[in-house]
């Protein structure tokens, strides 16, 4: 009998220098969400400001989408391509509660972030355990069939081939219309917004998100350090899915109805335009992304059909030319020139006095 | 009696169109290892060249058949001079490459908008004409597009095998170090692949528009479907490509018949995921070792 007893494996304390919530000041944080809960009330009294105020309702949603785009390829190395089809998803479950069933629907958009990770769930477990190529195909797959579903489904469910055309819009209570009304759904997009972003933020810098990045950067290593890759994939895979649907839930109650055209390939191209402008696999990227293409779409929009032919080229120069998108040159610029107190220099080993 | 015709005729056409179209895929994919997202716009771009010409300088098909080849293959090759050839050998190239191919092919779908319009065009037949078995209409040019492509194949297949050319597109594919070292030009040779697989390309746009109407998104159908045949038959396999364009196709033509166009393409769908289940490097897959 040995007297030696083993010992439970310690995990290392954690570095509480190196948590990465405390590298963003709370000034940062609080003067953000203040500023975007003022906004509104200040917009409104512009003469465009409601426009405006819709502007940054649009962008809320698509940045949603985008984010959680870019957790799966950007961090992940996911080739999910099912990212419309799964906000479809969201958008149909929560459209068919309150359209067929005659839910309210603020009860109803809550169905749709969990039916949404149930059929990543359904995509993710044939699919994931394949690399780049294969997921490529069976996503872009789900997204076809996904597309035919809606076209040709039971009328139940498809509301016919032109999707779920009207359902009914939140509501706050009959004299909330108008501009107050606009204000209440710019919170709502924004309470959504910042959720997701919080905790995709916070998954990043999880163990979790080191794990997925480990993963992308070296495969052999990652996995020969214990990480369980199919697992790791799944499940970022549904928390994508999940503020995914949230966003179409949302989309489908702001917008009164969704349309089958959402599979066409233009809102493909928008969030992908998104990702691979603002900067593939960081964190902010899809954020500014968001806001470039939806702030410059009013100014697209007068381009035409040139609009696409120009997002088409953009994507593909940065994609070969500056993959790492537009995040880090800004992020270089603000170190450069505004960091409050960038860290010193290493010094450098003087070899020679000159003065 | 004329549903099983029907059946087996509609699925040895849909196996030739599907091999044609995953024959340029599957060369590109085996020789230079990226995923061309781009494949269904050079199929656009040939089948709008070949129209172009038909329409506007009213020549005959004939003579704007070889055309549209040419403009695809030449389309290709430009795409990989400004796209491909930057980002040979970098860390990032399959990332880079793919998102760049669909970039690519949103342009050109943006392109034929502007160009032509969004509405159908008909492209007339090579060869016109059909005639009737049992009840089943067999049109000429369907033959055609079925000689068409297993005489590629077999054209493919030879070139790969013995002209050196082709054994310089092995050899690249193989070992790229290896084979710069044996002083093979690398780059020229990844060209000549990727225009190859886009005159492919461009010729299945010309021969399969009269099936399939032409509109700027008319790529992408063919090249999804492609995408499926290449895995199915095996990455990189052309062997894989030509079997299993014919299985899928005659698979997806029986269920259309027998129960309904709406189940054709989940069919194939649930087909190509027990497929990857039971044998993910597909039917000729040679898993990463030996290629084409």
């Amino acid at each position: 009998m040995s007297s030696v007893t083993v010992a439970a494996p310690t995990r290392p304390a954690l570095d509480e220098a190196a948590a990465p919530w405390k590298r963003v000041p709370l000034y940062a944080i609080g003067g953000t969400i203040v500023g975007g809960i003022v906004l509104p009330l200040v917009l409104v009294r512009l003469d465009i400001g409601t426009y405006l105020i819709t502007l940054l309702i649009l962008f809320f949603i698509q940045a949603v989408v985008a984010q959680a785009w870019n957790l799966i390829m950007g961090y992940g190395g996911i080739y999910s391509f099912a990212q419309v089809a799964l906000f479809a998803v969201g958008g149909w479950t929560s459209g068919v509660l309150v359209h067929s069933l005659g839910w309210n629907p603020f009860v109803a958009v809550l169905f749709s972030p969990i039916v949404a990770a149930i059929a990543a769930l359904g995509i993710g477990l044939p699919t994931l355990r394949l690399r780049g190529v294969y997921v490529v195909l069976l996503t872009l797959a789900f997204h076809q069939l996904a597309r035919v579903f809606t076209v040709t489904g039971p009328r139940f469910i498809s509301g016919g081939g032109y999707g779920l055309v009207t359902v009914q819009t939140f509501s706050f209570g009959d004299n909330v219309i108008g501009d107050q009304r606009t204000i209440y759904l710019y919170y709502l997009a924004g309470f959504m917004f910042a959720i997701a972003t919080f905790v995709i933020w916070r998954v990043i810098h999880s163990p979790l998100g080191v794990a997925v990045s480990a993963l992308r950067d070296s495969e052999t290593y990652g996995v020969s350090r214990g990480i369980n890759q199919f697992r790791i994939r799944l499940l970022l895979f549904v928390i994508s899915a999940f503020f995914t649907g949230l966003a179409g839930g949302y989309a489908t109650h702001y917008n009164g109805g969704i349309s089958t055209t959402i599979f066409d390939f233009p809102r493909i191209i928008d969030l992908l335009a998104m990702i691979v402008i603002g900067g593939w696999g960081t964190f902010a990227g899809p954020i500014l992304g968001a806001g470039i293409v939806i702030g410059l779409d009013q100014y697209l929009v007068a381009l035409g059909d040139y609009r696409e032919l120009l997002l088409g080229l953009i994507i593909a120069g940065i994609a070969v030319f500056a993959p790492q998108g537009l995040w880090p040159v800004i992020r270089g610029l603000y170190e450069k020139y505004l960091a409050p107190e960038a860290p010193p220099p290493p010094a450098p080993a003087r070899s020679e006095g000159t003065s | 009696m004329t549903l099983l015709v029907q059946a087996i005729w509609g699925g040895v056409l849909f196996g030739a169109v599907y091999g044609l179209m995953a024959l340029g895929l599957t060369l590109v994919w085996g020789a230079v290892r990226f995923l061309n997202l781009a494949h269904g716009a050079i199929f656009t771009v040939g089948a709008y060249a070949a129209y172009w010409v038909v329409s506007s300088l009213n020549l005959p098909i004939l003579i704007a058949l070889p055309f549209g080849v040419l403009v695809a293959a030449a389309f290709s090759y430009l795409m990989h001079l400004a796209l491909i050839r930057p980002v040979l050998g970098k860390p990032g190239f399959d990332n880079s490459t793919l998102i760049a191919t669909v970039g690519i092919s949103i342009s050109v779908s943006a392109a034929a908008i502007l160009i032509f319009n969004p509405e159908y065009k008909v492209v007339p037949a090579v060869l016109p004409g059909y005639f009737v078995i049992s009840g089943v209409q067999i049109t000429n040019q369907g033959l055609l597009v079925i000689a068409t492509s297993l005489a590629l194949f077999l054209l493919v297949y030879l070139f790969l095998t013995y002209t050196r050319q082709g054994m310089a597109v092995r050899a690249v594919s193989q070992q790229m170090e290896a084979a710069s070292l044996m002083s093979i030009p690398v780059e020229r040779t990844y060209g000549m692949v990727i225009a190859i697989s886009g005159a492919l390309a461009g010729l299945a746009g010309v021969l399969l528009s009269p099936f399939f109407f032409l509109n700027p998104n008319s790529g992408f159908n063919p090249m999804i479907q492609a995408l499926i045949v290449t895995i199915f038959g095996g990455l990189g396999s052309i062997r894989g490509a030509l079997v299993a364009g014919f299985v899928l196709g005659i698979f997806e033509s029986f269920v259309e018949v027998f129960y309904g166009v709406a189940w054709a393409q989940p069919g194939v769908f649930v087909l190509i995921i027990l497929m990857l289940i039971l044998r993910p490097n597909g039917l000729f897959g040679i898993g990463e070792v030996r290629r084409l």
